[in-house]
C-alpha cells in the first residue's frame, strides 16, 4: 500500500500560489529571529496530478450510501440530495464571515429564521437555536439551559439526572460534562420505559430526564406522557434526544409528549452528509421558560421599516437577537452554518409534506423487518437460528434491532461475524451491539431513500448469510480490501502517526 | 417529495405485510400525544426552485471576495485548492459514516491518519485527533483534559490560567465547558505592549493549564512565550491557540514547551463559511493521550497480516464509557479535516512557507500604511504581527466601520464588540489575498473617515 508520505518529490513540482507582496528578507524581518521555525513540517512534496490519484485511489476504499446499502441503525443514512452540495459553494454561504454586519447577511438571517421557525413547528417547541454543531453538543447546550433554570429559581441543588439503560452514551456524557450526576434506570422487559423504576429515582434532586422515542429499540414509548407528568411533578425537566426524529415529524412531536427540550441531528433527520464522521449540526428547540438561556445569538426579524435597505425582498428586516439570560456561547460563531443552509434546501423538498417522509421511513423499517422474520419455507430450513426481536412490538417505528443470541448458542456465529459477512455481500453492516440491552444486537434502519428492490435483496441476502458454514461467516469479510482488522493490535502499539522513514529529509 | 423511491407502491408493500393503510404502522402512537393538524408549512418545491431560492438568499449577502476585506478575527479569506472540494465531495468520502467498519472504511482511516501526522509535523508534538468542532471547542476540551491528567499532582487543584486577551466568544465557550466540573479561572494579564507579563505569569505555577494564544487576539507574536512553560513548570501544561498558517513561518509550540496545542483548521480546507462547518486542531504529547478528548486512528495489521488503519482508542469515548468518557463528542469535524489535509499536502513543506509568508508580509505593508496615516495609532505599535493588528481611529469605530462599509470597503472588526474598552479600536485583519490594491482602498477610506469625524 502507499501512504502520501512516500510523495517526496521536487518542491518545485508542488502546487504554485502568488509570491508574498514583501521580499522574502523584509519578511523575516517582521518577526523576531529567536521565534523563526528551524525546519518545515514533513508534509508530502507531490503535485496535483499525484495527489488527485492518491485520494480517488483512498476514496475507493471507503463505503457510502452511494457506494450501497446502509442500514446503520440509529444513524439515518438517508440519501443526500447533490443541489445541496452546490447550493453551499455560493460565495454568499462559503465566502461569508460570521461578524458581517447584518445588512450584509439579510440572506443567511432569512435561512435561519426560517430553520428555527420550521424546527420549532415540526418538534412542538417555541424557539430554536442552530449554533450547537453536533447532536451531543446539542445535549449539552439544551442542560446547560436546564441547569440555569434550576438555579435561577433557586432549585440548583438539583444535581442528578435520569437516563435508561438504552440510552445514546452521549445523553450520560453530556450530562455528566454539565456537573450532573447519572442515574442510569433499567428498561422493562419489553424495552420500554419502566415507570416504577422512573418512580423509584425522581425527586427533588431531579434535574431532568434525558430520553429519546422511539425508544432506541424503534418502539414509541406509549408511557411518555406519563414519564413527563412524573419527572415534571418532582420538578424536572424532560429532554428528548432527536435522533431518532426522523420517524414521528408531522405524526406527533416532543411538545405534544410533555418534553421541555428537544435536539435535532440535522445530519441525521435533514440530510446533511455524514462525512466520515462530521460535520453534523444539533440545533435544540426549548419551551418558552428555557428560551432566555439559549445561546446567543438568535436570528430574528420584524417588518421592513422605510429607511430600511431593500433585504431580501419579502418584506421583513433579519436581525441578531441576544437571549436575556443567555449562557453564551458554545459554537465560536454561529454553528455549522454549512450544514444548515444544506438542510433547509432538504427541507424545503418537502415542506409541509414532511410527514411523507417519516411514513416511508417507517414503511420501509416493517417491511424490511417483516421481510426477514418471514422467510420462505425452503430457506428457513436452510438457517442455523432465526434472529429474535430485540422488543416485542407489532410495529416497529424507523428502526428494529435484532438478537442473534440464537445463532451464537447453536453454532457460535456472533453478531459481530454476521455484520462482517454482510460487507461480502456489498452493504454496509447494521449498527452492532447497540443498544446493550439486547444480547448480540444487530440494529437496523433503512431510511425512506431505499426502494423496495434494495429492502429485498437485504432480507435475501441476510437470511442467506443464516444459512452458511459457521466457520466461513466467522472468518469474513473476504471481498474487502483488508480483511478483519486486528483492533487489539493498534490500541496496544499505538502508531498514531507516519514514522517519517520517508521524510527525513525534508 | 422526488427522494422517496417507494412513492406510489405503498398498497403493495403493505400488502405484502397484510395491512391496508400506513396508519396502521403509527397505531402505538396514543392517541394523547398525536398531531391533530398537517403542519403549518409550505408545499414542496422541485429542485429548479429550490436552486432558484437559494441563488435569490444567498445572492442577496454580500461576500468577502466582492470588494476589498480586512474582517478576520480568527477565521481565513482563505484561496481553496479546486482539487479539494472536487475530492472531498467524492459519494464515498461524503456520505460515509464514522469509520466503526474499518473492512470498508480504509480510505478514510488511512486519509485521518495522514491528517494527524501532517497536525503533527506542523505543531511538533507527537499524537493529533482527527478534529474538534472549532478551535473554541478545542481549547475548552484541552483544558478539561489537563485538569484531569495534573490535578492530582497540582498544588493549586482545580485551578488553571488564560490570557486575558482570549477573546470573549471563545472564552464564553470555555467558560461553559469548565463550569461543571468545578473548575476556577483565573487571567493572566499582558502588559503595554501586549506581550504577557511573563514574570507574573509565575503565579501559575503548580496549577492544571495555563491557555495562551500565539498570536494572541491583537495578532502579536510574543516572544516571551518561548520562557514561559520554563516559568509554569512541569506538571503544569502550557496550552497554546496557534494560527495555523504562522507556523510555516514561526517556531512550533512543541519546541518550546508546550504540551497541548490547539487551532483553528479552517485556513487549511474551507471558506470562512459563515463560521461553520470548520474545524478544532488538537494535538499533545503522550502524557494526555488516554484523557483526550475525540476520535484517533491507529495504524494496524488484518488476519492476513496486511497494513491497516482503525479507530483506536475508543475506551476513552462515550459510545463505550458513557458518563465516565473524556469528553460528549461523537460527530466530529472529519471532511473538513479531510479537506484541511488535500490542502495542507498539495502546499507541502516550501508551501506551507510561502503561504505564511504571504500572510506575514500583506500584515505588514497594511499597518505600515495604516499606521503613517495622521490620526491613526497603531495599539501596540511595537509589536511583531501576523494577520492581526488592531488600531485607534477618532471617532466611535463601529460607526467608522459601517462608514467605511458605505464605501465599499470591509474594513475589520469593531473591537467594542469585544471589550467595552476599545470602541475606539478596529481590528484588521490580512491574509494571503490581500493586494496592494485593496491595502490602497483601505488607506482611503480611513482618510475619508477622518475627514468625516473632523468637521
Amino acid at each position: 500500500m502507499s501512504d502520501i508520505f512516500s510523495f517526496n518529490g521536487s518542491p518545485n513540482a508542488g502546487w504554485s500560489q502568488p509570491n508574498p507582496i514583501l521580499s522574502d528578507s523584509e519578511v523575516l524581518e517582521t518577526i523576531p529571529s529567536s521565534m523563526l521555525r528551524n525546519s518545515p513540517p514533513a508534509w508530502p512534496r507531490a503535485s496535483e496530478p499525484e495527489l488527485v490519484r492518491h485520494y480517488t485511489w483512498l476514496s475507493k476504499r471507503n463505503f457510502g450510501i452511494d457506494t450501497g446499502f446502509y442500514p446503520l441503525g440509529s444513524c439515518t443514512m438517508k440519501h443526500n440530495p447533490r443541489v445541496n452540495e452546490r447550493i453551499v459553494n455560493l460565495p454568499g454561504i462559503d465566502r461569508m464571515h460570521p461578524l458581517q454586519p447584518e445588512h450584509q447577511i439579510q440572506g443567511i438571517l432569512s435561512i435561519f429564521y426560517e430553520m428555527q421557525e420550521m424546527l420549532a413547528i415540526c418538534s412542538g417547541m417555541d424557539q430554536v437555536t442552530l449554533q450547537p454543531v453536533a447532536g451531543a453538543q446539542g445535549e449539552f447546550t439544551a442542560m446547560r439551559c436546564i441547569q440555569e433554570f434550576h438555579r435561577e429559581r433557586g432549585e440548583g441543588h438539583r444535581n442528578k439526572v435520569i437516563v435508561p439503560d438504552s440510552a445514546h452514551g452521549t445523553n450520560p456524557a453530556s450530562a455528566s460534562m454539565c456537573g450532573y450526576e447519572i442515574i442510569e434506570i433499567p428498561s422493562a422487559e419489553d424495552g420500554r420505559i419502566d415507570l416504577e423504576a422512573l418512580q423509584s429515582v425522581v425527586g427533588d434532586d431531579t434535574a431532568a430526564m434525558m430520553i429519546t422515542n422511539p425508544s432506541t429499540l424503534g418502539v414509541f414509548e406509549p408511557d411518555i406522557a406519563r414519564a413527563s407528568e412524573m419527572v415534571h411533578t418532582a420538578g424536572g425537566q424532560m429532554y428528548y434526544d432527536g435522533a431518532n426524529f426522523n420517524a414521528i415529524i408531522g405524526k406527533t412531536d416532543p411538545g405534544l409528549m410533555g418534553f421541555d427540550a428537544v435536539h435535532y441531528n440535522l445530519h441525521k433527520t435533514f440530510s446533511q452528509p455524514h462525512g466520515g464522521g462530521g460535520p453534523g449540526s444539533g440545533p435544540i428547540g426549548v419551551k418558552k421558560h428555557l428560551s432566555k438561556y439559549l445561546p446567543s445569538p438568535l436570528a430574528s426579524r420584524r417588518k421592513i421599516a422605510k429607511d430600511d435597505s431593500e433585504g431580501v425582498g419579502d418584506g421583513y428586516w433579519y436581525s441578531w437577537i441576544t437571549p436575556e439570560k443567555t449562557i453564551g456561547k458554545v459554537q465560536q460563531w454561529h454553528g455549522n452554518a454549512g450544514a444548515v443552509i444544506r438542510c433547509w434546501a432538504f427541507y424545503r423538498r418537502y415542506g409541509r409534506e414532511l410527514e411523507r417522509m417519516s411514513e416511508h421511513a417507517v414503511l420501509n423499517a416493517n417491511y424490511l423487518r417483516f421481510k426477514i422474520m418471514n422467510p420462505e419455507k425452503d430457506v428457513l430450513e436452510k438457517i442455523h437460528a432465526m434472529p429474535s426481536d430485540g422488543a416485542p412490538t407489532d410495529f416497529v417505528m424507523h428502526e428494529f434491532t435484532l438478537s442473534m443470541i440464537d445463532m451464537k448458542n447453536k453454532v457460535g456465529v456472533t453478531g459481530k461475524d454476521i455484520a462482517k459477512r454482510l460487507l461480502d455481500y456489498g452493504v454496509m453492516a447494521p449498527t452492532l451491539y447497540f443498544p446493550m440491552i439486547v444480547p448480540e444486537c444487530l440494529m437496523i434502519e433503512p431510511t425512506e431513500t431505499e426502494s423496495k428492490e434494495v429492502l429485498d435483496k437485504f432480507a435475501k441476502d441476510f437470511l442467506n448469510v443464516l444459512t452458511e458454514d459457521p466457520d466461513l461467516i466467522k472468518g469474513a469479510p473476504y471481498t474487502t480490501d483488508v480483511s478483519r482488522v486486528d483492533e487489539v493490535w493498534a490500541a496496544r502499539n499505538l502508531i498514531l502517526r507516519h514514522p517519517g522513514n520517508n521524510i527525513e529529509d525534508n | 417529495m422526488d427522494q422517496l423511491p417507494n412513492l406510489g407502491r405503498e398498497k403493495e408493500m403493505l400488502s405484502i405485510m397484510g395491512l391496508n393503510s400506513i396508519d396502521e404502522l403509527f397505531s402505538n402512537i396514543p392517541e394523547e400525544v398525536r398531531r391533530k393538524n398537517p403542519l403549518p408549512l409550505p408545499p414542496p418545491q422541485s429542485e429548479e426552485e429550490i436552486w432558484r431560492d437559494a441563488q435569490h438568499l444567498l445572492g442577496s449577502n454580500i461576500h468577502l471576495d466582492s470588494r476589498p476585506s480586512f474582517l478576520s478575527a480568527g477565521l481565513s479569506r482563505n484561496f481553496v485548492p479546486t482539487m479539494v472540494g472536487m475530492l472531498a465531495t467524492r459519494g464515498e468520502f461524503l456520505t460515509s459514516y464514522t469509520p466503526y467498519q474499518a473492512e470498508v472504511s480504509q480510505g478514510m482511516l488511512q486519509a485521518m491518519w495522514e491528517f494527524q501526522t501532517m497536525i503533527s509535523e506542523l505543531v511538533n508534538l507527537p499524537i493529533s485527533n482527527v478534529s474538534m468542532y472549532d478551535a473554541s471547542t478545542s481549547a475548552a476540551e484541552a483544558i478539561t483534559c489537563a485538569v484531569r491528567v495534573h490535578n492530582k499532582k497540582a498544588i493549586q487543584k482545580d485551578t488553571i490560567y488564560v490570557s486575558e486577551l482570549v477573546p470573549p466568544h471563545r472564552m464564553s465557550v470555555i467558560k461553559n465547558y469548565v463550569q461543571g466540573s468545578g473548575i476556577n479561572l483565573h487571567t493572566l494579564k499582558h502588559d503595554e505592549n501586549g506581550h504577557l507579563d511573563i514574570n507574573a505569569a509565575s503565579i501559575a505555577h503548580g496549577s492544571c493549564a495555563v491557555y495562551i494564544e500565539q498570536p494572541n487576539s491583537f495578532g502579536i507574536l510574543d516572544e516571551g512565550l518561548l520562557e514561559l512553560k520554563g516559568k509554569i513548570g512541569e506538571n503544569t501544561a502550557l496550552i497554546v491557540g496557534v494560527d495555523a498558517v504562522s507556523l510555516g513561518l514561526v517556531s512550533p509550540p512543541g519546541d518550546w514547551g508546550a504540551d497541548i496545542v490547539i487551532g483553528e483548521g479552517q485556513p487549511f480546507g474551507i471558506g470562512p463559511t459563515f463560521g461553520g462547518p470548520i474545524y478544532g486542531i488538537f494535538a499533545c504529547t503522550e502524557k494526555y493521550i488516554r484523557q483526550m478528548p475525540g476520535r484517533i486512528v491507529g495504524q494496524t495489521y488484518d488476519t492476513n497480516e496486511k497494513k491497516a488503519f482503525t479507530l483506536t482508542l475508543s475506551t476513552r469515548e462515550q459510545h463505550i464509557r458513557r458518563h465516565r468518557a473524556t469528553s460528549n463528542i461523537c460527530s466530529n469535524e472529519t471532511l473538513i479535516a479531510l479537506m484541511g489535509a488535500m490542502h495542507m499536502s498539495l502546499l507541502g513543506p516550501e508551501g506551507i512557507a510561502v503561504l505564511a509568508k504571504r500572510v506575514a508580509a500583506s500584515t505588514e505593508v497594511t499597518k505600515k500604511a495604516l499606521s503613517s496615516i495622521e490620526g491613526v495609532e497603531l495599539i501596540y505599535p511595537n509589536s511583531s504581527n501576523f494577520r492581526d493588528f488592531a488600531i485607534r481611529i477618532p471617532g466611535d469605530s463601529e460607526k467608522a466601520v459601517a462608514f467605511m462599509d458605505s464605501k465599499g470597503v470591509i474594513a475589520g472588526l469593531p473591537m467594542g464588540l469585544w471589550w467595552e474598552s476599545h470602541s475606539s479600536s478596529i481590528l484588521i485583519g490580512c491574509d494571503e489575498r490581500t493586494s496592494e490594491s485593496d491595502i490602497s482602498s483601505l488607506v482611503l477610506v480611513v482618510k475619508e473617515w477622518i475627514k468625516e469625524v473632523a468637521n
